[in-house]
């Protein structure tokens, strides 16, 4: 664009010197012409001019100011004079034109370039628009469904074909990449519940074994008591189990069957039972009703998993505390510090400490169970100072405000 | 009692069936679907212990055929699969009961006898074991027919001895029975012994001295 303007202008000039001294040339000689006719001429000012001269000049061409008293300014003129013998009178004559100040050829160029320069683009850039919203519509489509695709969801990723080549191909890969993504997790989900179900078979067949050789006599204490830990890694193992099934179940969304349970209710049944298995204080303060609607199995598995891990994590045998208020339940047990990696806490086989035979998935159940039906499980520890016996305490709360039926 | 045990993995149903057996109980086996359907067509049992996945077909199609000849027969469950559907589908076509495995012999033990309890098959509403009477119906023992008061995990406890009179029972099969799920909360199973003691001192109060220990840390229900 810069090179042709200024080609453009060079250009232009160049055409109108040339136009001018052909002017010129044209004019003298028409001058020559009226003179050799009429022997006189009479001068226009500036513009032609004819002298007597003695001697002969050679052919001029220059350029020259000269004052403009009508424009009151000094234009630029170009001149063409030369001397020619007349009916034996030796004429000097001047032709003058004025020439178009370059300035001028260069505004005009400049000018006219910009406007076009200006409309092309908006003209382009509007074109272009509507083009490409057009062509990358589904592209852009796609992107939002993409973005929206989970990989838990069983509705495979539908995306809009597309006429474009390369948007055709990508489209075709991401079809197979996240519905092969989807089946091998789905896989995955599968194989953990199969491998759990497939362990309940010789796990039972060991447990039987163990009651059968107790029950046969031939055994001592120390024996009996070893096939007593036996089984109780076996029941271990089986809790672990059904855990993973559990989870397994919920991440399948095999819960279903809702109902409008009274959390208030669940968590004093739930209470009453810990009461009977532990001799440890609950106290339960209820400043709110809240009422929930979800499976009542998992609402069970939810209040058993906060509780038995308040009760399995407490210090010194404090009481727990349970405060219903707003739409939140909070479990309270007394701790020593803070956990080390408190935002793991609800990471499956997270595990504070070693001694503690826990599976390390009833916080990451209720978790789930949380994430399943939108509430939302927060852990956070406060530091208490005016007793000593009493270090600080575990505060595990569910909200349950964002929950929607 | 005659029972038919239904499972494919050999070593379990071997287990049972020892188990079962020391009640002088009569248990046979089946370790297919063929031969289960089979025997199921040629003879009478009290009860039959199904696992639902036999290899060569499904234990509920057994069930089913079984209750659409309106046959007068237990059925207990046992499944791998503790999903609450197959639970569920298992109880609707007719099951009496369903135990998941793993499952403690004297669990199924406790749980057959349950079954064959509930009147319709033969069975009677009261245990006897000694002078010690037991009526399941009231939940309520009585010791040479005079009531002691029991608390309902003691009645509980008591079931539970006498159903598997002569076993070493370990805590943790207490607890388990006691408490089902909620037993694995516990650190230790002392809180059974409690309870324990407390049946044991109002038994002995009348004279029925009957849990002894084994072991050191289990226990056994038997007439000296």
């Amino acid at each position: 664009m810069m090179i042709s303007g200024v080609a453009l202008y060079f250009y232009t000039k160049i055409l109108l010197e040339k136009e001018i001294e052909e002017e010129l040339y044209s004019n003298k000689a028409r001058i020559e012409r009226i003179l050799a006719q009429e022997g006189e001429f009479i001068d226009f000012e500036s513009i032609l001019q004819v002298k007597k001269v003695q001697h002969q000049e050679a052919e001029q061409l220059q350029d020259t100011l000269i004052y403009d008293p009508s424009q009151n300014e000094i234009e630029l003129f170009r001149q063409l004079s030369g001397t020619k013998i007349i009916n034996g009178t030796n004429y000097k004559i001047t032709v003058r034109a004025m020439i178009i100040e370059s300035e001028d050829i260069l505004y005009a160029i400049v000018f006219t370039f910009f406007t076009i320069i200006f409309l092309a683009f908006i003209f382009l850039f509007y074109l272009n628009k509507s083009r490409n919203e057009k062509l990358w519509k589904p592209f852009f489509t796609n992107l939002t469904k993409l973005k929206n695709f989970s990989v838990r969801s069983d509705k495979p990723l539908q995306l809009v074909d597309s006429e474009v080549l390369e948007f055709h191909e990508l489209h075709k890969e991401l079809k197979i990449l996240t519905s092969k993504i989807q089946t091998d997790y789905k896989n995955l989900k599968q194989f953990t519940e199969d491998v759990s179900h497939e362990m309940q078979t010789p796990l039972a067949i060991m447990q039987a074994k163990i009651d059968t050789v107790i029950n046969d006599g031939e055994i001592n204490e120390t024996q009996f008591q070893q096939f007593s830990s036996l089984q109780s890694d076996i029941s271990r193992l089986k809790q672990l189990n059904k855990k993973l099934i559990l989870l397994a179940k919920i991440e399948k969304d095999q819960f279903t069957t809702n109902e409008v349970i009274s959390l208030n209710k669940l968590i004093n049944d739930t209470v009453l039972n810990f009461k009977e298995l532990f001799s440890i204080d609950f106290l339960i303060e209820e400043n709110a009703t809240i009422n929930v609607k979800m499976d009542f199995s998992l609402a069970t598995v939810l209040c058993n998993n906060l509780l038995s891990n308040a009760v399995k994590h407490n210090f010194n045998n404090q009481s727990i505390d349970i405060k219903i208020f707003d739409r939140k339940l909070q479990v309270i047990n007394a701790g020593e510090e803070m956990l080390s990696r408190p935002d793991q806490v609800f990471e499956r086989f997270y595990k504070e400490s070693r001694q503690k035979e826990s599976t390390g998935l009833g916080l990451s159940i209720v978790k789930k169970i949380c994430d399943y039906y939108h509430f939302v499980p927060t852990y956070s520890f406060e530091t208490v100072h005016y007793s000593k016996k009493n270090r600080g305490r575990h505060i595990f709360q569910i909200d349950f405000s964002a929950y929607k039926d | 009692m005659k029972y038919l045990i239904a499972e494919d993995e050999k070593d379990l149903q071997f287990s049972i069936a020892k188990y079962l057996n020391s009640d002088a109980n009569i248990c046979e086996t089946a370790s297919d679907y063929l031969e289960a359907s089979e025997k199921l067509e040629l003879y009478e049992y009290d009860l039959v212990v199904l696992d639902l996945n036999l290899v060569t077909g499904s234990g509920l199609d057994l069930l089913k055929r079984l209750k659409k000849q309106k046959r007068k027969c237990g059925v207990i469950i046992i499944s791998a699969n503790n999903s609450l559907d197959n639970k569920l589908e298992g109880l609707d076509l007719g099951a009496d009961d369903y135990i998941t495995k793993p499952f403690h012999l004297a669990e199924l033990n406790s749980r057959i006898k349950a079954v064959l309890r509930r009147g319709q098959f033969g069975g009677d509403d009261s245990i006897t074991f000694q002078e010690i009477r037991l009526d399941t119906l009231a939940r309520s023992a009585y010791v040479n027919d005079k009531p002691i008061s029991l608390t309902r995990k003691e009645y509980d406890l008591l079931l539970f001895f006498i159903t598997n009179q002569g076993r070493v029972l370990s805590k943790a099969i207490i607890a388990e029975h006691l408490w089902g799920d909620d037993s694995d909360l516990l650190d230790n199973f002392d809180f059974i012994y409690v309870h324990i003691n407390n049946l044991r001192k109002k038994l002995t109060k009348e004279g029925a001295k009957y849990i002894q220990t084994a072991y050191g840390s289990g226990y056994k229900f038997i007439a000296d």
